[in-house]
């Protein structure tokens, strides 16, 4: 009997001899994954549910007015320029070199987007005065949302834009930083959220490649401060935040390494369906 | 009338004979007329056109005086005297003759023709003339008869070939002699019978027709004679009858969807356009009329033997200085607005944005088009001409109407005086307007900055606004008064200058909608362009699409700032810009009724419409056919009418050309200009760029 279909052989049509399916093999592409591996890449996403919560403590404090503008900008602006140098000392200056950026045009930019803070500052603050509070609060917390979802965590994944989820961060802060009482409290707003969102993953990301150890301390101490933050604001919450962190960390690698043994991905000679739509044009 | 015969002679015609639509075969028609003696062919006269199978052919009839009174009979027996071609004998003293005669179709009364042509053509040269008849005596109905006969059928026959040669030659129709025909009043004779069957040896055309008419009877009959033939079978044939003074002047339009119709009937349209083209190519025949022996016209005069108003002539004489002298005025005047003064920028600008300019301008190259010195070539080119000189005449006279009822009683007074109140009326509404957008129109609520900023910079514009107004209230009634007299220019001059009032009066309220459209088109292609960047997004210029672009920080930041104050100031410049688009648009509508109002009266072809109330046969759309008394065992008899455009083709075939304003985009381009908004110029001139 020949596996072929262009010869009359004495055999039916659907005949199979004994070595049917020799070639099938099972989740041959599949990966093993280790526990420890993985919480240390789960840091990322409680990273940036951590800042998230920051974030809007941040506001919170500012909107009930225990907070003053100028402590949050002379605080935030001196743990950036900390965060600048040891960006560079991490790795030595070759992620500097490697991308030609040079210092005097960070000046430049930081400059530029002050001055343009600054000066759009009373347009943002009256921006939102007619729409209602509500609505405020359910565009940034869906702004927000958006923001975590989208977010670049390191996969490699059709939904991933780093872009849009950096503008759903600065539109919520633009929406929250409407409600606060002066232009100066919306000036250092933005400005905070800017560097919370957008240079504190940038130097994130870097310690993570180069030193683990020192990320994981910072990431722990992040969450920790975090949650004492929240503690005084509401201990429920506290509560609650302090689970959903522990259940990224702890619980979902343990789900994913259970759930890959049933995973069953069968190969052989055929041809497989492979989808390889781009999903990021629905974005 | 005297029993006469003749020779029938019309353009031959190098088609096949079909059957029209209507069933009644055809053939080339040109019955004409040939030149017919003195008394020409009366004008009015029935002709007689047959066809069928065979070629057409025709034959003149003749009268004189019965042009005069137009009337026909039916069984036209044609009245009036005609001399008698010499020839032949014929018993002296009887009524018969017998000769070659040319016939001209359309031309005499029905019935058998009448005379005797006895000079060719009156337009042309005289044509040999006949020699004066000679009694034929006696030779009786013998041999002597025969060699007569041979004798005159040779000498008759190169006379009549140089007759119809010279026929040609006047009218450039390709005439020859189709065959004969025989009105008698006693029985039909042997002689004359084989006389016209020698003739048919001498002019070879086949088939030869010949026709006879016995006694008073008014049915014709018909034979063939086909030398030559392959098929040798009955002929039907038909006579049919024309008014032939309505089928010369009247001026056939083909169906304009001759492309759509099938071949055969394309090739019948064209075959009747052939008719009415060499009817009307024949029209110098009849032109020798003779006239009236009675009582003398003091309206009337003859010249070239045609009869002709006195009136007209002296019209025509006038109309030659007075065109010199309009073509010297328009030549000066366009002189003037094509020299280099009114073209600098500011002026040139104005002029094209003043309708009464362009008005002025159109109405200038129609006086051009009337004083020009070349005759019309064609009848389009006539028609057209008469068109612009009509609507002119109209025109001029209802502006002087329109300026006489308007300078009585003062009334330019009450208007200047009715003028600024109610500027300031509409002043005030605008101010009204104003302050309810700055507070919360209609529950909206708008962002209170932006708000107050708009809304203080419009109210400061009304107010300089009314102050100019104020200011240029003592002229007004003056300036009134000195433009109200251009409408003695014409009505459209009158409804132009209204309109452009009121654009001026409206100023403002364009002025404002301009400033609205730009910020809010400012605004929305912000907006769009930064929704892009908001998606990680750019516009690709170059594939025309768009493609995922990786940002700067600093620029995804500034973008993103941006995108959210756009976004939030959106419907605050969505509403001024929603009320001033409508404002703007109940202004251009109204401006533009009056512009379509004046359209109207530059392109009706009044003209075109009176001649197809009056004279309806002028503008014929085809014919139409009506069966006439019958008789057995005689050809079928026909009458054919004109059938008269509609009014709706009238008025769309001699539509003057205006500088039609018409609105350039269709109502979704509209919608999506509006929309996105893009400043709109609804009503577009010809020849004006785009913006």
């Amino acid at each position: 009997w020949q596996k072929v279909l262009y010869e009359r052989q004495p055999f039916p049509d659907n005949y199979v001899d004994q070595r049917f399916l020799e070639e099938l093999r099972k989740n041959v592409h599949a990966r093993r994954y280790r526990y420890r591996a993985v919480v240390f890449q789960s840091g990322a996403v409680v990273q940036q549910l951590c800042s998230v919560c920051v974030f809007v403590l941040t506001w919170w404090y500012m909107a009930a007015g225990a907070l003053s503008p100028q402590g949050l900008f002379a605080a935030a602006l001196a743990s950036s320029l900390l965060g600048y140098v040891l960006f560079d000392a991490v790795d030595g200056g070759a992620g500097r070199w490697a991308s030609g950026r040079t210092r005097w045009a960070d000046l430049k930019s930081t400059l530029v987007f002050a001055a343009f803070t600054y000066g759009f500052s009373p347009v943002l603050k009256t921006l939102t005065e007619s729409i209602s509070t509500d609505t405020i609060y359910a565009m940034s917390a869906l702004m927000l949302l958006g923001h975590l979802i989208f977010f670049d965590y390191g996969a490699n994944a059709a939904i991933v834009s780093s872009t849009l989820s950096l503008n759903m961060a600065i539109f919520a802060s633009v929406c929250l930083a409407s409600r606060l009482p002066r232009s100066l409290h919306a000036f250092v707003m933005v400005t905070f959220a800017m560097q919370i969102f957008a240079l504190w993953p940038m130097l994130q990301k870097k310690l993570k490649a180069q030193t683990p150890r020192c990320y994981v301390g910072v990431t722990v101490l992040f969450a920790l401060a975090a949650l004492a933050g929240l503690a005084t604001v509401s201990s429920v919450g506290a509560v609650l935040f302090a689970s959903l962190l522990l259940a990224i960390s702890c619980l979902c690698p343990y789900c994913l390494i259970r759930l890959q043994l049933l995973k069953d991905n069968i190969h052989g000679p055929w041809d497989e369906a492979e989808i390889k739509e781009d999903l990021s044009r629905f974005l | 009338m005297d029993g006469d015969c003749g020779v029938l002679w019309g353009k031959v015609s190098p088609w096949p004979l079909g059957t029209g639509d209507n069933g009644v075969p055809w053939g080339k028609l040109h019955p004409w007329l040939l030149g017919m003696g003195d008394n020409g062919v009366p004008r009015g006269q029935r002709g007689l056109m047959g066809k069928a199978k065979s070629p057409p052919f025709g034959d003149r009839g003749q009268q004189g005086p019965m042009r005069r009174t137009g009337s026909h009979e039916n069984n036209g027996v044609p009245r009036g005297k005609v001399s008698p071609w010499p020839l032949g004998q014929g018993t002296a003293g009887s009524r018969e003759d017998k000769g070659i005669r040319w016939g001209a179709a359309s031309t005499g009364a029905h019935g058998p023709p009448g005379g005797w042509a006895r000079r060719s053509l009156s337009a042309g040269p005289a044509g040999p003339r006949r020699p004066s008849p000679s009694p034929a005596e006696g030779a009786g109905r013998a041999a002597g008869e025969q060699r007569c006969w041979v004798y005159h059928c040779s000498r008759v026959a190169a006379m009549v070939k140089q007759y119809v040669s010279e026929v040609q030659r006047v009218t450039k129709v390709n005439v020859s002699v189709l065959g004969s025909w025989s009105n008698s009043k006693q029985e039909k004779e042997e002689s004359l019978s084989e006389f016209l069957e020698d003739l048919g040896t001498i002019f070879s055309h086949e088939p030869w027709i010949q026709i006879s008419k016995e006694g008073n009877s008014k049915f014709w009959s018909c034979s063939t004679l086909q030398k030559h033939s392959n098929n040798p079978k009955e002929e039907e044939i038909i006579l049919v009858y024309y008014d032939q003074r309505k089928v010369m002047l009247s001026h056939l339009h083909p169906p304009l969807d001759t492309a759509a119709s099938t071949d055969r009937k394309a090739d019948d349209a064209s075959k009747l356009s052939a008719i009415f083209d060499t009817v009307a190519k024949s029209k110098v025949l009849f032109m020798t009329d003779r006239y009236d022996d009675g009582p003398i016209k003091l309206t009337h005069w003859q010249s070239d033997g045609v009869e002709a108003s006195i009136i007209v002539e002296l019209l025509k004489q006038a109309s030659v200085p007075a065109c010199m002298l309009l073509t010297f005025l328009l030549s000066v005047i366009s002189g003037i607005c094509r020299s280099r003064v009114l073209k600098f920028w500011p002026l040139s600008f104005l002029w094209s944005k003043l309708s009464t300019c362009e008005q002025l301008g159109y109405r200038l190259q129609h006086l051009q088009v009337i004083s020009s010195n070349k005759k019309a070539q064609n009848e389009s080119q006539l028609m057209r001409k008469a068109n612009i000189f009509v609507s002119l005449l109209i025109d001029v006279a209802l502006g002087i109407l329109l300026m006489s009822w308007l300078y009585r009683k003062n009334r330019i007074g009450h208007l200047a005086d009715t003028l600024i109140p109610v500027a300031d009326n509409v002043a005030e509404e605008l101010q009204d307007l104003l302050q309810w957008l700055m507070g919360a129109p209609a529950g909206l609520k708008m962002n209170r900055a932006l708000d107050q900023v708009l809304g203080r910079f419009f109210l400061y514009h009304i107010h300089l606004w009314i102050s100019y107004i104020h200011l240029m209230s003592p002229f007004i009634e003056m300036i009134l008064w000195y433009v109200g007299l251009s409408a003695c220019l014409g009505l459209t001059m009158a409804l132009c200058i209204l309109s452009d009032i009121i654009a001026l009066l409206t100023f403002h309220i364009y002025c404002f909608y301009v400033y609205g459209a730009r910020l809010y088109c400012l605004k929305i292609y912000g907006l769009s362009s930064l929704w892009r960047l908001f998606r990680g997004k750019k516009w690709n210029v170059l594939r025309q699409r768009v493609d995922s672009c990786s940002y700067d920080l600093d620029q995804l930041f500034i973008g993103t700032l941006l995108f959210t104050i756009l976004l939030f100031l959106l419907p605050t410049t969505a509403l001024y810009y929603l009320v001033f688009t409508l404002l703007r648009l109940l202004v251009v509508i109204v401006q533009g009724l009056i512009h379509l109002l004046v359209d109207l009266i530059d392109s009706l072809p009044l003209y075109s419409i009176i001649l197809r109330l009056c004279r309806s046969y002028r503008l014929a759309a085809g014919v139409k056919f009506r069966v006439l008394e019958q008789q057995d065992g005689k050809p079928l008899r026909l009458l054919m009418q004109i059938n008269p455009l509609s009014y709706s083709s009238v008025v769309q075939t001699y539509r003057l050309p205006t500088y039609s304003c018409y609105p350039k985009d269709s109502w979704t381009s509209l919608c999506k200009k509006l929309f996105l908004g893009e400043l709109i110029y609804p009503w577009k001139h010809k020849g004006e760029k785009q913006d």
